[in-house]
């Protein structure tokens, strides 16, 4: 049996694709079996990101619509093993998804592999709802900004109130992802603290990653940027999937850096 | 004989027992439905779980002349119509009778009606200090202790969106009532984690309901419809160990 994870916010644009691909690559990079699916239906972004885009023959809705088999659909990542993509249809619109349709894939995926992480539209409506409703695992991407916690706050409420583990009276196991996170912003009071977003959402922090150059240039380049260990989003990221198969690590990048002399002199960027 | 009906009592496979439900009245002003429909509805979406399925007594009593039996027909479908449950009627003690025979509805015209203490748990151990009426009241019997109504207790945090109603009833929350979020009680609030969303009391009319919460970041308090928003609070008792409570027609913050 798989275990389900969905990476939602309630927010667009705080970096859910990023963090799916990330923790995705993450995992298999580990040795498990995942499988990544996109089910933002119609905005599909999570090829991109992974750099499968031009191998995308059949979709996530050509599966549940029975019109591809499943094994037609994935798409085995190139870089890491034990890695498959799902993509979603470009064509359709998230009404094109059924309960019934999202849970026979999920369950034909469950047999075959560890993980299944669902990378889920931003909003609170039909895409959102069916990509977190079969959710035994949330992690909930946040940026260190009041409306984006606010956001997220609304997607814990509906994670535990209607979702299938909510439904049958058990709870969604949650953690936090802070991302886009600049220390020097927070420390000139001009973005929200880790602290202060744990107080809000109170809910177990996965991870703080920070505001990383490397994030662009790996999403334009189509590698996940948990594969750039070099960048500092990349180790950030590769910390929290320790965390979340049960390391103890220490939080990172929390605080701003301090230049040494040499840095300085030669201009070095962090 | 008596024996007999002894054995039948006992071979029954139901029993009377008398039980004591908070029911509110709807006490309306106006029959004009063309008026009353968009009121009603304004206030149904406001608070939409106060009205799903909520049992009410329609009261005509305030109306100038009982409405013909049309007219209250088309009433009572508007409130069902706005998912409340009418239960019972009180008009004027001439129509009530024939009224309520033919619409199937209880009649509770005969029961004193308390405008400023609506029936919450909290009034429902006043002793009954109002004469009775000659008739014998029909649903009031004899004192006895009636079970208290326990109060709603929610544990997990209550997120934004989620809205939490506890009818009849008092609402105590253990853990933190984020912004966004909005909890309503008939009776008293308790929130033991810090308040950021909105909390409102006494909605049906209780004017004794209380807020109390131990750090008091709320978006707007209410009690009985009197409310402060949070720019009042700021300047009050912000982050503090709050009660909010009405003297009067104004609604006070005391740091506990």
């Amino acid at each position: 049996m798989a275990e389900i994870i969905v990476v939602t916010s309630g927010k667009g644009g705080v970096g859910k694709t990023t963090s799916s691909a990330a923790i995705g690559t993450g995992l298999a990079l580990r040795g498990f079996k995942t499988v990544l699916i996109d089910f933002d239906v119609g905005l599909r972004n999570l090829d991109l990101i992974m750099g499968c885009e031009r191998r995308v023959v059949y979709d996530f809705v050509n599966v549940i619509n029975q019109e591809a088999t499943l094994n037609q659909a994935l798409i085995k990542d190139k870089r890491t093993d034990n890695l498959f993509i799902l993509p979603a249809s470009q064509t359709r619109d998230k009404d094109a998804l059924s309960v019934e349709g999202v849970e026979a894939v999920l369950n034909e995926l469950s047999e075959s592999f560890d993980y299944i992480v669902c990378d889920s539209p931003a909003g609170i409506e039909k895409g959102a709802h069916l990509a977190l409703y079969f959710a035994d695992t949330a992690i909930v991407v946040t940026n260190p900004e009041v409306s984006s916690v606010r956001d997220s706050d609304r997607i814990l409420g509906v994670l535990q109130s209607k979702s299938r583990k909510a439904e049958q009276g058990e709870t969604v196991k949650e953690h936090l992802l802070l991302t886009r996170y600049n220390p020097s912003r927070v420390e000139a009071g001009e973005m929200l603290g880790v602290e202060d977003v744990k107080d809000i959402l109170a809910i177990p922090l996965l991870g703080v990653i920070p505001e990383s150059q490397a994030v662009l240039k790996a999403s334009n380049q189509g590698i996940p940027v948990i594969m750039d260990d070099d960048s500092d989003a990349g180790q950030a990221y590769d910390d929290a999937i320790a965390r979340f198969l049960g390391e103890d690590r220490d939080h990172r990048f929390l605080n701003v850096e301090r230049k040494g002399f040499l840095s300085r002199v030669f201009g070095r960027k962090g | 004989m008596a024996d007999a009906k002894h054995q039948v009592a006992t071979d029954n496979e139901f029993q009377f027992k008398s039980t004591r439900a908070s029911l509110n009245e709807l006490i309306l002003t106006c029959d004009d439905i063309q008026r009353l429909e968009p009121q009603l509805e304004a206030h149904a979406a406001r608070v939409p779980m106060l009205f799903s399925h909520m049992p009410v007594i329609l009261n005509l009593q305030a109306l100038e002349e009982t409405p013909a039996l049309e007219r209250v027909k088309a009433l009572l479908d508007l409130c069902r119509r706005l998912s409340l449950v009418p239960v019972g009627l009180k008009a004027d003690q001439n129509d009530a009778p024939e009224l309520c025979r033919t619409l199937q509805l209880a009649d509770f015209s005969q029961q004193r009606s308390r405008p400023q203490a609506p029936d919450v748990p909290a009034a429902d151990a006043e002793p009954k200090a109002e004469p009775e009426p000659k008739q014998e009241p029909q649903t009031e019997q004899e004192p006895q202790p009636s079970e208290p109504v326990a109060a709603r207790v929610v544990t997990t945090p209550v997120r934004s969106g989620q809205q939490i109603y506890a009818r009849g009833t008092d609402l105590i929350v253990l853990s933190a009532v984020s912004a966004g979020a909005e909890i309503i009680a008939d009776g008293h609030i308790h929130v033991y984690g810090p308040l950021r969303g909105r909390a409102m009391a006494g909605v049906n009319g209780n004017t004794d309901a209380r807020i109390f919460c131990q750090s008091m970041e709320a978006e707007l308090v209410s009690i009985a419809g009197y409310f402060k928003t949070s720019e009042d609070l700021h300047s009050e008792c912000w982050q503090q160990p709050t009660q909010a409570l009405l003297r009067g027609s104004r609604l006070d913050t005391v740091s506990l």
